[in-house]
């Protein structure tokens, strides 16, 4: 609750004193408000925080913050801080896109923390409204308007079919909370025979066909390659992690909640989960642009998570922060990076790569342990994360760890393209990296969380 | 434990120093570790199976980092540890790659060790891919066409071999008692024999690729020819006893149940292998070419050695799988000088290059016979083992394997032939001290276990009882 309130705030002070000025002036404060508000969260991740209010006369709970919560917070929080940061020199567009990101980010707080479908629904327009105007903040850009109007009829789109399901389950259950709607289907699963009523399954279906498109998944993801490509970088960077983690908690909370009723939902879940995993990595496969690769990974990421869907009882929360650390971590690296890159060469495909092994080695070094983590090779964040997700799943899923298997090989593919341009490319252009100490801390703590997770699980939760 | 994580200190110390290291020092960092094995052998002993060194929590409570030592693992570091000395000596070019590939080879050598001495199968598994990431980008450093095609090759054969690896790993870790991935509780893990022939698929699919053994080994020529030579002689010296190691330490005991179908298929691919790496070294004119088929002809032999699961199969094994590491190192030494000095390595364009440095001829000669398998250098008591054991096994194989005898004196010889003798314009500069001590390394090897092979048997005897103990209690168990 406190992460939520030091945001909001802060964001509001960015945006009227940032009022046409530069955007670099007030990069800093941004970051330090955001690092201020994830140590927070995770100083205080031990306590209860509830937000409740009366709903026709009956007490309702809204959002409440427990650790969990806390500890996601705590994440979304500083991966935000880490895109300022990492972004804070280019594209010096303006203070009002930082306060933009920061709403954003409430949104996504709400998202992690809500106990109520109302909360859910606004949490989802809190972070989709600002995206839309961050997405086309390049206005000179045709691809950046075409990403903000694809992105907006998407999200208007998903939303009206989120809110048709929530609809339903109000219908099929009489409530909106998260605590009093499982327990009417899950009651008449236990009797047996009893059908569970075509609303509440009908409400499930679209309530996460609303939230599939938010996380990019196969058959939704249709628009992430296309807005993710025209959308600025650090709008790109924003949408891969913080949406799409943020979508995931609550997506999680939300099936979790029909726990009971699981085999209604699991099977087209499974199905989804494999086709988005293949359909992500063999789509990179083809593509020339690097953020279109990277966009392609994100899906296929996304279909890694939803194995974690499916293998989701509330106890073994921890893989889904763990994998989702890793994963942004992973992707603010290779993504600034790249933008370094395309800063230089104006170019965006993998050439802006080339020869970069030669010129600058550091910033290789961070590049290969960024790329291996997100292939899910040893000794790595995204190794352990993978291994975690993919042991717990094997004995529910074992044909959707399968195919995740052969989705991680696939996946060395693409990713090593990196590695072909930065160490076998010849290139005449002069490269010059700044913030070379981010990337390397940042590939540190990606090869920390490799070396010793156990150690820095325990140290969290 | 220190063996693992020295080296890789070395490595960052070798990348922070950058050009100014001097050969010799990182040549000294990477033979602290032998003397920390030589630590080990006083200690631990080789008798009393795998005794545990270091055991510490590590991806989860039962998923720990746990490091034992036997003769096994003991034959191992020594190979390894020796090895890489004689790599950084004599195979690093002083050239614009020099730090970078000294770096990465110091890694390697920490990955290997851990390699050797996990005694915890996600340990094993994650060494075992952070052994594959310096090779391939040593791999990286070569030039030409068709640069990244090769090495992705060579990549993702390994890569989907260990994928299939980690899965029937998770399948018995989600089997075992107490969800651990310890060596003890995934062998006690009881399969049914479908079950087995899954897991058993999985794990030895790995070592397969990684040996290679026929269906498999299409990556092999490509990627051995075209990298870099210190990374052709940590792939054949190093990377490919693995594979071999994997086979006696994780296949045999993890997967007996499976033994009884993969047995004479492998064997047959093996055998088969055998000749075809033979015939097709006859043919080769690039040097470095023919020995990477000689090694897939030596190499398949061994593996057709473990799966007779004979006392004289399982001990050949080991003490073929030490001296094809020095073997093969040695020769691609050779080479590599031969390279260095004449700009070649095409047989064709060679020859006469005995006439200016007999001091070279002698070392070349020695690792040749030693390769060829003649009696009192290294490669004869292995072999013979070897092909006794797969005679024990069937002997119309063994006949068959047994041509290779013939088939290797015929390639090698031709190799130092067309390149030593005869008439030619190129020679070979005189040996520098380091090239001369990674030689001298390399002969006390050859000399010194053709005459007192039983060294090496004695040490890994202990090991080899125990897996074979294992394997025959669970096929009796089966039949």
């Amino acid at each position: 609750m406190i992460a939520l309130f030091v945001t909001f705030f802060s964001a509001v002070i960015l945006l009227f004193a940032g009022l046409n000025k530069k955007e670099s002036a007030f990069s800093l404060f941004a970051v330090v408000s955001l690092f201020v508000s994830a140590a927070l969260s995770f100083a205080c991740a031990n306590q209860m925080v509830s937000f409740g209010m009366l709903e026709s006369w009956v007490p309702a709970n809204m959002m409440s913050f427990g650790k969990e919560q806390h500890l996601f917070a705590a994440l979304l929080a500083f991966i935000t801080g880490f895109v300022i940061l990492m972004f804070r020199e280019n594209e010096n567009l303006g203070t009002d896109q930082l306060g933009l990101m920061m709403f954003s980010l409430c949104g996504a707080y709400m998202m992690v923390s809500y106990e109520h479908l109302v909360m859910l629904f606004l949490g989802i327009e809190v972070l989709s409204i600002p995206l839309f105007v961050l997405a086309g903040a390049n206005k000179q850009n045709l691809a950046s308007n075409e990403a903000s109007l694809k992105y907006f009829l998407m999200g208007a789109f998903s939303t009206g079919i989120f809110l048709l399901g929530t609809a339903f389950i109000y219908g099929g259950t009489g409530s909106l909370e998260l605590e009093m709607m499982g327990i009417k289907p899950s009651f008449m699963h236990a009797m047996k025979g009893m059908p569970i009523p075509v609303l509440i399954n009908a409400g499930i279906i679209l309530m996460s066909v609303g939230l599939l498109f938010k996380v990019a998944a196969a058959p939704f993801h249709f628009w992430a390659p296309d807005v993710y490509e025209g959308s600025p970088n650090r709008t790109t960077v924003f949408m891969a992690t913080i949406v799409k983690v943020a979508a995931f908690v609550a997506f999680y909370r939300l099936l979790n909640t029909f726990g009971g009723i699981k085999d209604s939902w699991a099977s087209w879940l499974t199905v989804l989960g494999g086709m988005t995993i293949l359909w992500g990595n063999l789509a990179a496969l083809g593509q020339k642009s690097v953020k279109r690769t990277l966009a392609f990974s994100s899906i296929a990421h996304a279909g890694y998570l939803v194995m974690f869907l499916l293998i989701a009882d509330g106890t073994n929360t921890w893989i889904l922060w763990f994998y989702g650390f890793s994963y942004a971590i992973a992707s603010v690296l290779v993504f600034s990076i790249a933008n370094q890159a395309y800063q230089q060469t104006g170019d965006f495909s993998f050439d802006a790569f080339n020869g970069i092994a030669k010129k600058c080695p550091i910033v290789a070094v961070a590049l290969v342990i960024g790329v291996l983590s997100m292939a899910g090779i040893p000794i790595s964040a995204g190794f352990n994360a993978k291994f975690y997700l993919f042991s717990f799943a094997w004995q529910h899923t074992p044909w959707l760890v399968g195919i995740g298997l052969l989705g991680s090989a696939i996946s060395v593919g693409y990713y090593f393209k990196f590695f072909k341009h930065a160490f076998l490319k010849e290139s005449n252009n002069e490269m010059q990296f700044v913030d070379r100490g981010l990337l390397i801390s940042l590939a540190l703590i990606i090869v920390a969380l490799g070396a010793m997770p156990w150690a820095i699980l325990n140290l969290v939760f | 434990m220190e063996v693992i994580i020295i080296p890789i200190i070395a490595s960052l110390v070798v990348i922070a120093m950058g050009k100014r290291i001097p050969m010799w020092l990182s040549a000294l960092f990477s033979l602290l570790p032998i003397l920390l094995v030589g630590k080990y052998f006083q200690q631990m002993g080789v008798e009393g199976g795998w005794k545990t060194i270091f055991d510490q929590p590590w991806i989860s409570d039962n998923i720990r980092f746990t490091v034992g030592f036997d003769g096994l693992t003991g034959i191992l570091l020594i190979l390894t540890n020796a090895l890489v000395p004689v790599i950084i000596l004599g195979g690093i070019r002083n050239d614009e790659n020099r730090v970078k590939i000294t770096a990465l080879t110091l890694f390697m050598q920490g990955a290997l060790n851990g390699v050797f001495m996990a005694q915890d199968g996600l340990m094993f598994y994650i060494f075992w891919e952070l052994a594959l990431i310096p090779i391939y980008f040593i791999t990286l450093t070569m030039s030409g066409v068709d640069a990244f095609k090769i090495t992705l090759r060579f990549f993702l054969y390994t890569f989907i071999g260990s994928l299939a690896m980690l899965a029937s790993l998770i399948y018995l870790f989600l089997h075992t008692a107490n969800y651990s991935f310890a060596f003890e509780s995934l062998r006690a893990v009881e399969l049914s024999h479908t079950e087995s022939l899954f897991v058993g698929g999985g794990i030895l699919l790995a070592f397969l690729v990684k040996i290679p053994v026929l269906p498999f080994h299409s990556w092999q020529a490509d990627t051995y020819t075209n990298t870099p030579a210190a990374g052709t002689m940590l792939l054949s010296g190093i990377m490919l006893k693995m594979g071999l190691y994997g086979l006696l330490r994780w296949f045999l005991p993890l997967a007996p149940e499976s033994i009884e179908f993969y047995q004479p298929w492998v064997i047959g691919l093996s055998v088969a292998g055998v000749l075809y790496g033979a015939l097709i070294a006859i043919r080769q004119k690039d040097m470095k070419r023919l020995v990477a088929f000689s090694s897939l002809s030596h190499v398949a032999l061994i593996a057709a050695g473990i799966f007779t699961l004979t006392d004289a199969g399982l001990e050949g094994s080991v003490l073929q799988m030490f001296v094809h590491g020095i073997n093969a190192v040695g020769l691609f030494l050779v080479i590599e000088i031969i390279e260095r000095s004449t700009g070649t390595r095409i047989l064709g364009e060679l020859g006469g290059l005995a006439k200016n440095n007999r001091l070279f001829m002698v070392f070349f000669m020695l690792i040749a016979l030693g390769t060829v398998a003649v009696p009192f250098t290294n490669g004869f008591p292995g072999e013979l083992l070897l092909l006794k054991s797969v005679y024990t096994y069937n002997h119309n194989l063994a006949l068959m394997a047994g041509l290779t005898i013939i088939f290797c004196a015929v390639y090698i010889f031709r190799m130092v032939q067309f390149s030593m003798f005869g008439e030619g314009t190129g020679s070979v500069a005189a040996l520098k001290w380091n090239e001369i001590l990674a030689f001298l390394i390399l002969i006390v090897g050859v000399i010194g276990i053709g005459f007192m092979p039983q060294l090496i048997i004695d040490i890994v005897h202990n090991s080899i009882v125990q897996i074979g103990q294992w394997v025959s209690e669970a096929r009796g168990v089966m039949s």
